[in-house]
């Protein structure tokens, strides 16, 4: 006879009952705590959020004091093909006096470390007048210099260096016509797959 | 109730990182830098505190059988509001931490100091444990948070120290956290086996 007793499992329905009650209850307190702690933090997290939208997208527009940007277009299926491997987040029009002056398009492409949240704007020419970095999780001191603009070693900063591309490029390649910051090639490329599906998605909307 | 030794526990003794080694992703993954090492910190010392406090408060109402699944409950309560609250009003933390906040629902800490602590003593006491138990772990944070912002990046909380080209890169990366925990590790099992030796 082994010594050790399995424990038995107490099959009695109250107590079975007595314990869904219990955590049910907790649960639901826990709930209707959290429902306060939302009510109060929400519209704050959401200002924060579109304020830093729109920054993002100011940094991104060749005359950010006069340009407005429209609600968030829908997207369609062509325009999510258009942009194939890279994740196509959302699409706004910049507006300068009213007049569509172009778009800005946020799209997440793949890091090296994980997502690259960045903002693209193309202008109505179909050329890129700016590259801004949203959220990343490159690692810092190496993939880091490319989110924050790194002169590369031709002296321009490594994001600005996409402004006044255009689909007459052709496709952008790093070590043809893009410069890598020394170590950080992965995170460049990521950022330039990013260019890239920006300049497709704004090609596919004329 | 001994404050006094439960102090000398967290820090030292039972150090949770150093000893108990508890949390130890969340150690390695975002000491990159002092800022996000003292935000990382003081959110665990609140959500331990509260969560103890709680916990050893409906100790005698938990039913044994389904103790983690209320620990757990009460746990992800206190995190989901420290991180909507860090979104709202400290949002440079918040972005730097990322998803590491959210995850400190699985952070071994809490829950190992609500099993093996909370549980089993007063409201006080478990107050005073989740305080000290968090300082410790903040000050193995900000330990490894010197060492690899310093050395690994050559900045401290933003600064540069060390000129740019001078800067050991692999301490940032995870590789360089394994190392410098190790180290730490050592170190301390090294100081306390000799301060046992003195006695």
């Amino acid at each position: 006879m082994s010594t050790k007793s399995k424990e038995t499992v107490q099959m009695d329905p109250a107590y079975i009952i007595k314990l869904t009650v219990t955590l049910f209850v907790t649960c639901c307190v826990v709930a209707a705590a959290l429902g306060g702690v939302n009510a109060v933090t929400e519209e704050k997290i959401d200002d924060i959020n579109r304020a830093n939208t729109v920054a993002a997208m100011k940094a991104v527009v060749a005359d950010p004091d006069n340009t407005t940007f429209s609600d968030e277009l829908p997207l369609t299926d062509e325009m999510t093909a258009a942009a194939g491997s890279v994740a196509l987040d959302s699409v706004y029009e910049a507006q300068v006096g009213g007049a569509g002056a172009g778009y800005a398009i946020k799209v997440v492409a793949s890091g090296s470390q994980g997502k690259i949240e960045m903002m693209v704007g193309v202008d109505g020419e179909g050329t890129v007048t700016g590259v801004s970095i949203v959220k990343n999780a490159e690692t810092a001191g190496i993939g880091s210099k490319v989110m924050t603009n790194m002169p590369t070693a031709s002296g321009v900063g490594v994001l600005s260096q996409f402004e006044g591309k255009s689909a007459a490029d052709g496709v952008l390649t790093v070590g043809a016509n893009v410069d890598a910051i020394s170590g950080a090639t992965v995170s460049t490329r990521g950022v330039t797959n990013g260019v890239n599906a920006a300049l497709a998605v704004a090609g596919v909307m004329g | 109730m001994n404050i006094g030794k439960q102090l000398k526990e967290g820090l030292l003794t039972q150090n949770p990182v150093l000893v108990q080694m508890l949390g130890l992703c969340s150690t390695m993954a975002i000491t990159t830098s002092i800022m996000n090492g003292l935000g990382m910190g003081v959110s665990v010392l609140i959500i331990l505190t509260a969560a103890n406090v709680v916990i050893s408060a409906i100790r005698k109402i938990v039913p044994d059988k389904i103790r983690i699944a209320m620990f757990i409950v009460v746990i992800a309560g206190f995190v989901t509001c420290v991180d909507l609250l860090l979104q709202a009003f400290f949002e440079s933390i918040a972005a730097s931490l990322g998803v590491f906040i959210p995850l400190i629902v699985v952070n071994c800490i809490i829950l190992g100091r609500a099993e093996s602590f909370s549980y089993k003593n007063g409201i006080g006491a478990s107050f005073f444990d989740g305080i000290f138990q968090g300082l410790g772990y903040t000050a193995v944070l900000l330990a490894m948070c010197f060492i690899r912002e310093l050395l690994g990046a050559g900045t401290l909380a933003g600064f540069r120290i060390i000129p740019e080209q001078f800067p050991i890169g692999i301490l940032t990366l995870p590789v360089g956290g394994f190392l410098v925990l190790g180290c730490l590790i050592a170190a301390m099992q090294w100081a306390l086996s000799k301060s046992k030796e003195g006695k």
